[in-house]
């Protein structure tokens, strides 16, 4: 099914990479490595080298902390986004934010896809994806605000509830105008979710990518691999590709990443033994 | 004849389908256990209280008791936001109100426990209060015992006991 990302079109059904770059001080994992703006100038750069066909700029690290309003959030944001695009016309350019304001501004600088990471925490933010006719994702957090941590949150199906939360935004994203073609789902692990129910979505994310609409999975150096295997932030890549492979094997479409090459090959390789890729090149025993 | 009264924080972590290899809590298991023999083997029935989630919680350690009016077992916990890693972030308000709460259900002091700020309760992610100022407003609380009190991630924990009248 084609996908259609601002004036990107994809009209296979190729899995992609987009790389997180974050424009924070503070964000969980690379802890302000792209605070400066050359050095997240540098990781675009570096990431598109990667293959990345999608960036995704953040202004705002997901945990709980300092409050950063709009004006501040467009601050990190809005000019880089322009820098970007003006360097890069063919990469899709994504910005996580959960406000429409910060939608508008980065839409008006050439913006092809606003992630909305906090699950429709404000209802303008679709209308302003509509009004570019801009791509969108949308997510499930289980309702909680933006930069909350879940404190013992349930559910009576988790995936179900995922399901539920997503394909409703998507269908209110599709009746204010945004383009069908243009929606991404995410289950988005461990926002409003503990380690079980994350690891629940990724067991079942086949009846996600069942809906029809393409899937996005976020997994990268997340606390439910931290917890399933005991390891620090900087010690969970190996777990994240193993969620990976299994994320792939279901069928999602969008991988967001902070290692582009290692996800690539591990997406590359689950498609090549599910029969949907061509391995590169054999010879071997064919000669 | 004296009814018998666990005070005890139930967070899901202490759930039989939320168990990990390692016991994240292990000493507060081990104080909510002892508290569940303790009433167990004074009250034929018990009476549970507390917010949904702890209630769930209370019912899995308590089953195979009956409800009813012979003990009374309060699910509560103080601020969920004692610290920049809490579930509910770092409020300085935590410290104070926590304490306050606390040296109440060690006394055992009805006053203080049906006065105590419940909106601020709420606002710091406590949960339980207004079912421990229900009770300690039914009689005179004698014996009260803190065995356990504890923040390890940075949600207030206590485990007490209590007779009332």
């Amino acid at each position: 099914m084609t996908l259609r990302l601002g004036r990107h079109r994809f009209p296979d059904d190729r899995k992609l990479m987009m790389a997180i770059v974050n424009r924070t001080p503070d964000s969980f994992y690379d802890k302000g490595a792209t605070w400066a703006e050359d050095k997240a100038f540098d990781r675009v750069a570096q990431v598109v080298e990667e293959g990345a066909e999608i960036v995704d700029i953040g202004g705002i690290k997901a945990a709980p902390g300092v409050e950063i309003d709009a004006t501040e959030e467009r601050r990190r944001v809005v000019a880089f986004v322009a820098r970007v695009r003006a360097a890069y016309p063919d990469l899709v350019i994504s910005v996580d934010t959960w406000r429409a304001e910060v939608g508008r501004a980065v839409c008006e600088e050439g913006a092809d896809l606003l992630n909305d990471a906090w699950g429709g925490a404000d209802p303008g933010l679709a209308e302003v994806a509509a009004e570019f006719d801009v791509a969108m994702v949308v997510t499930h957090t289980g309702g909680v605000a933006p930069r909350t941590r879940p404190h013992r949150i349930e559910y009576d199906d988790v995936v179900a509830d995922a399901i539920s939360s997503t394909t409703r935004q998507a269908e209110r994203a599709v009746s204010l105008g945004v383009a069908r073609e243009s929606l991404v789902i995410d289950p988005a692990h461990d926002f409003g979710k503990n380690t079980f129910h994350s690891l629940e979505v990724t067991r079942r994310l086949g009846e996600m990518t069942a809906t029809g609409w393409p899937v996005l999975v976020s997994l990268s150096n997340k606390d439910f691999v931290g917890e399933s295997l005991d390891l620090g932030v900087g010690e969970r890549l190996n777990g994240t590709l193993a969620a990976t492979a299994v994320c792939a094997l279901a069928g999602a479409r969008i991988y967001r990443v902070h290692q582009v090459t290692e996800t690539r090959q591990v997406v590359d390789m689950v498609d090549t033994i599910a029969g949907l890729r061509l391995p590169r090149r054999a010879i071997r025993g064919l000669a | 004849m004296s009814t018998p009264v666990v005070i005890a924080s139930c967070p899901p972590a202490l759930l039989r389908r939320y168990t990990g290899q390692v016991d994240p809590v292990p000493e507060l298991r081990a104080a909510v256990l002892e508290a569940a023999a303790w009433i167990t083997a004074r009250a034929a029935s018990v009476e549970i209280l507390g917010g949904e989630s702890s209630l769930r919680v209370a019912e899995e350690i308590l089953a195979g008791r009956p409800r009813g009016p012979a003990g009374v077992w309060v699910a509560a916990n103080g601020s969920a936001r004692r610290s920049e890693k809490a579930p509910g972030h770092l409020d300085e308000r935590s410290f104070a109100f926590d304490e306050e709460v606390e040296r109440a259900i060690a006394a055992g002091d009805v006053a203080a426990l049906t006065s105590l700020d419940l909106a601020r309760g709420d606002d710091l992610l406590a949960s339980g209060l207004r079912g421990l100022a229900d009770v300690a407003a039914r009689g005179g609380v004698t014996n009260a015992d803190l065995r356990y009190a504890a923040d390890p991630y940075g949600v207030r924990y206590w485990v007490a006991t209590w007779e009332i009248a």
